[in-house]
């Protein structure tokens, strides 16, 4: 039935006198979350869902309509209602809508390498794990709240377009981790492990989650919680910053991924998430970083939650270099912003989180490649500085120049090595100046692919599952400042 | 309204039949929503989409799990139910929880619901936002413009084992819209917004030209970072009320001991002037009858003459806070409902002061229209962090000096409320997306604001 709905949809919108359609049917969706927090559930939801969505283009104009009515009449009536909008929308369109020419696959085939499928695996055993790493974080009173969560989320998707192009996927995502909060009076203090926005998360089965083993570093979590509370405010003034590997992925994340998406580079998300300092016609020589800066948005990368066959336009899954030695060279495209610069093919980024959600350009894997300095030595040589790392606040403007971060931790840099825990660091600065000041980047041994589950675009609003690749680095004359 | 007869009633039923012992409650969700975006001059993602889902939560010897589908067919319904009910006997015991509410008073209200707009339909937003794109590019010619417009209804059905069936609809539409300059250096950028239960008030036309009469003619010059005296717009205001009804007035923060009024109820924290409630009823916001326990809303005090009010709660938060739930429950399952109950429905009582007088009374400051980005740098003390943008102007000698470039602020929103001085006597309606929390309120005028930092633009 699932794959003659989409024959239903996709016939509607092509009797209906379009010049394209795709339609994606999404059945099912699974989405597993379990959290446990102070002994009770903070959350144990399962749910399934399902639908389809029809995107159309007259030679002016999208449409795009979803419903989650799985019936022939139900997707007919949706695929009519895109044609609808797509011809009212194009009624005062000036031009005519290009795309690239993107060959995409006849009978394409994608599925996540499982060893564990996270859905067949016992609730029981999964909420007795959170349980006891749960209980672990508990180390003495001031730890006022624990939580230990687990997610799982599983996508099983028919596209076809009237070019002909299909593909069916199968696509499992899951991630895990635990936190601590400690107060004393109006003093809160959290840690996180192994990251904030719910620990780490990658395209794998639950044996990814059994790897993060959350119980043995609960206990550690929670004492540094507590020690927080105590730890002396971090020093203030621009000084030299180590960043550690899981707050410079979230660092490329707002930094670089969203900077570079063409659709806001273009004005396309101006009222809403914003434009970008980077100007469409400085692809290859705007200097972004110091030359030991190396970015790649890599959709075949194994594991990554922006691993795919095809995008949700049909385009195949590829690599594409963004900055390599501090030079701007590439951007995140779609079939319409491509053709619209000029590129002869889609980078393969359009994605959308859910069968009622248009496509939109989103970050893949977007990593930045490891130097070749262990950590050790990207420490070396400084006199005074601070190291930061795990993610506890964040924000940048609608350009993506000027940004602020909190973290969970941080601890003094003296003579090379790391000193004392120090409280609400901040450190804040412009995108190309911050970049520009890095100087030491860390080795493989110091780079980690870590999995954001919740990256937010779009109206109506989607959240994007992306991951980014980062090592430790250094860069100096930082402002940075106890919040 | 999701129907009386058929899947609205199988789930109700497959509540109502469960063993002795088991509890459950369940809501059925109808969404209809057409979103008309457009950029660059032009329409460029319309959307529509239509949803009916059931989620069904179940409680079993205070072992509590929910589970969700989009398959209203009785075996979708079925097995929602089975699933919820095998996850809640893994569930860890919410010790303190005490049932789902009863269909106890007070009843619901009859609340203000848009026929016209849940009918508007694709056609009809897409007709505004071409109202707002003409209006916008006749008051400023060669700009470039951008928005949203969004029409649509959500309904939902909560029934429980207690015997609840209580149903409310909410209409909602909105628009916004910016005209900027991307092409001058710096670049300039006007913005406007809004928010109504009825399209029918939503004023296209105006929207398109207050956007462009707000964009900057002159280019915006650089600020030194430091605390000035601040009028916050409709919009600013708004964005940070929204996040002190997470941070002061959500359940789960006061659970957790982050609340950042958890040591300050019935105490003093604002002027007496500042009164703030949230009240779904009203007519001034985005009504809606229920929350998503069936629970009726109600008019609840958060800052009562400035003095701070109680947080809200739910039935897993109410019990733990030793309070009934007070109409603020979200629906179990959503990301949002890992925040815990919350106010959604503020409204912030306006003063008598015009915006012309709010500057006025600045004598060095700066006026902000919206902010960017906004986040939580230190829950305890509420301290949030954000940018300006699409409206920041100097102030000096109470008139509007020009235009200024944007700041990120990094400041308490405690302090902020602490030194209102003045409060704009017209209220206008904000919402983030499709209504989740909804804020009516006038500008306002600050004695202290810090900003942190400063951006090229």
């Amino acid at each position: 039935m699932s794959e003659e709905l989409v024959d239903v949809a996709l016939g509607a919108a092509e009797a209906n006198g379009i010049a394209y359609a795709d339609v994606r049917l999404i059945s099912p969706q699974r989405y597993l979350h379990l959290a446990v927090r102070d002994g009770s559930a903070s959350a144990l939801t399962s749910s399934v869902a399902a639908g389809v969505g029809v995107r159309v283009r007259t030679e002016k104009a999208w449409g795009f309509a979803g419903t989650t009515l799985l019936t022939p009449a139900g997707v007919r009536t949706t695929a009519r209602t895109a044609v609808r909008l797509a011809k009212a929308a194009g009624r005062r369109a000036p031009e005519p809508l290009r795309l690239t020419d993107d060959p995409g696959p006849l009978n394409g085939r994608y599925e996540t390498p499982l060893r564990e499928d996270p859905f067949e695996i016992g609730r029981e055993e999964i909420v007795g794990m959170l349980l006891e790493a749960e209980r672990r974080l508990h180390v003495g009173r001031e730890v006022k709240s624990g939580l230990a969560s687990f997610q799982a989320w599983d996508e099983r998707k028919w596209f076809r377009s009237s070019d002909g192009y299909g593909y069916r996927s199968r696509i499992v995502h899951v991630g895990a981790g635990i936190s601590a909060t400690a107060v004393r009076g109006a003093t809160v203090q959290r840690r996180s492990a192994p990251s904030s926005f719910g620990g780490d998360y990658r395209q794998a089965g639950f044996e990814f989650v059994r790897g993060l083993g959350l119980d043995a570093h609960a206990e550690e979590i929670g004492r540094e919680a507590v020690a927080l509370l105590d730890a002396p405010a971090c020093p203030s003034g621009p000084t030299t910053l180590v960043l550690g590997s899981s707050q410079l992925a979230l660092q490329v994340h707002e930094s670089v991924g969203h900077a570079v998406e063409l659709d806001r580079i273009f004005g396309s998300e101006a009222a809403y998430a914003g434009t970008s300092w980077v100007p469409a016609d400085r692809i290859g020589t705007l200097p972004y970083g110091s030359a030991l800066m190396n970015v790649a948005a890599d959709a075949t990368e194994p594991g990554g939650l922006g691993t795919f066959g095809w995008d949700d336009e049909g385009v195949p899954a590829q690599r594409t270099p963004i900055v390599e030695a501090g030079t701007l060279v590439g951007v995140l495209s779609s079939r319409e912003t491509g053709a619209r610069l000029g590129l002869s093919h889609s980078g393969g980024t359009a994605r959308a989180d859910g069968p009622d959600r248009a496509p939109l350009i989103r970050m893949t894997n977007v990593d930045l490649a490891p130097g070749d300095l262990s950590f050790e030595e990207v420490l070396e040589g400084i006199d005074e500085g601070v190291y930061l790392d795990t993610n506890r606040s964040w924000s940048i403007d609608d350009k993506r120049l000027n940004f602020q971060f909190g973290t969970e931790t941080g601890r003094r840099i003296v003579r090379g090595e790391l000193g004392e825990q120090i409280r609400n660091p901040i450190y804040s600065g412009m995108t190309p100046e911050f970049w520009s000041s890095m100087d030491a980047v860390g080795d493989r041994s110091t780079w980690h692919l870590w999995g954001l589950p919740n990256c937010g675009k779009g109206q109506p609003g989607q959240s994007a599952r992306v991951s980014h690749g980062a090592p430790v680095a250094r860069f100096r004359r930082v402002a940075v400042r106890g919040g | 309204m999701p129907s009386s007869s058929g899947p609205g009633d199988r789930v109700a039923a497959a509540v109502r039949n469960l063993p002795v012992g088991v509890s459950a409650d369940a809501r059925v969700v109808r969404e209809v929503w057409t979103t008309i975006r457009f950029a660059n001059g032009r329409i460029t993602q319309p959307h529509f989409e239509s949803a009916l889902r059931v989620s069904f939560r179940t409680a079993e010897d205070q072992r509590i799990a929910t589970a969700t589908t989009a398959d209203l067919t009785p075996e979708g319904v079925a097995a929602v139910a089975a699933t919820s009910r095998a996850l809640a006997r893994v569930a860890p015991r919410e010790a303190k929880f005490r049932g789902f509410p009863t269909d106890s008073a007070p009843r619901p209200a009859k609340v203000a619901f848009s026929r016209a707009t849940s009918a508007l339909g694709p056609e009809g937003a897409t007709r505004i936002a071409e109202r707002i794109l003409a209006a916008a590019a006749a008051a400023a010619p060669g700009a470039r413009i951008a928005g949203a417009v969004n029409v649509g209804t959500e309904s939902w059905r909560v029934v429980n084992s207690e015997g609840l069936d209580r149903s409310t609809a909410s209409s909602v539409a909105q628009a916004s819209v910016l005209v900027d300059r991307p092409e001058k250096e710096p670049p300039v950028s006007g913005w406007a917004e809004a928010a109504h239960w009825d399209a029918a008030r939503i004023d296209a036309d105006g929207l398109g030209r207050e956007a462009a009469e707000r964009m900057a003619r002159s280019a915006p010059v650089a600020v030194r970072p430091g605390a000035y005296r601040v009028v916050l717009r409709g919009p600013a205001v708004s964005e940070l009320l929204q996040f002190l009804s997470v941070l002061g007035f959500g359940g789960l923060a006061e659970d957790q001991g982050y609340s950042c009024l958890r040591r300050q109820r019935g105490r003093r924290i604002a002027p007496s002037a500042v009164r703030l409630v949230d009240d779904p009823r009203s007519r001034e916001g985005l009504p809606c009858a229920i929350d998503y326990e069936g629970v009726a809303t109600r008019a609840t005090p958060l800052i009562d003459r400035g003095i701070a009010g109680l947080p809200a709660t739910d039935s897993i938060l109410g019990p733990r806070l030793g309070r009934r739930p007070s109409g603020h429950a979200l629906p179990p399952e959503s990301p949002v409902g890992e925040v815990g109950p919350i106010p959604t429905h503020l409204l912030l009582a306006p003063g008598d002061a015009s915006e012309q007088e709010l500057v006025r009374s600045t004598k060095r400051g700066l006026l902000v229209t919206r902010f960017h980005y906004v986040r939580t740098v230190d829950p305890g003390r509420a301290i949030l962090t954000g940018m300006t943008r699409d409206g920041t102007y100097r102030i000096e000698r109470g008139e509007i000096a020009g235009p200024a470039r944007n700041l990120r602020f990094t400041e308490s929103i405690l302090a902020a409320l602490k030194g209102i001085e003045l409060l704009g006597r017209t209220r206008s309606r904000h919402a983030s997306e499709r209504g989740g929390i909804a804020a009516t309120c006038p500008a306002v005028l600050t004695r202290s604001f810090r900003f942190t930092s400063a951006t090229l633009f």
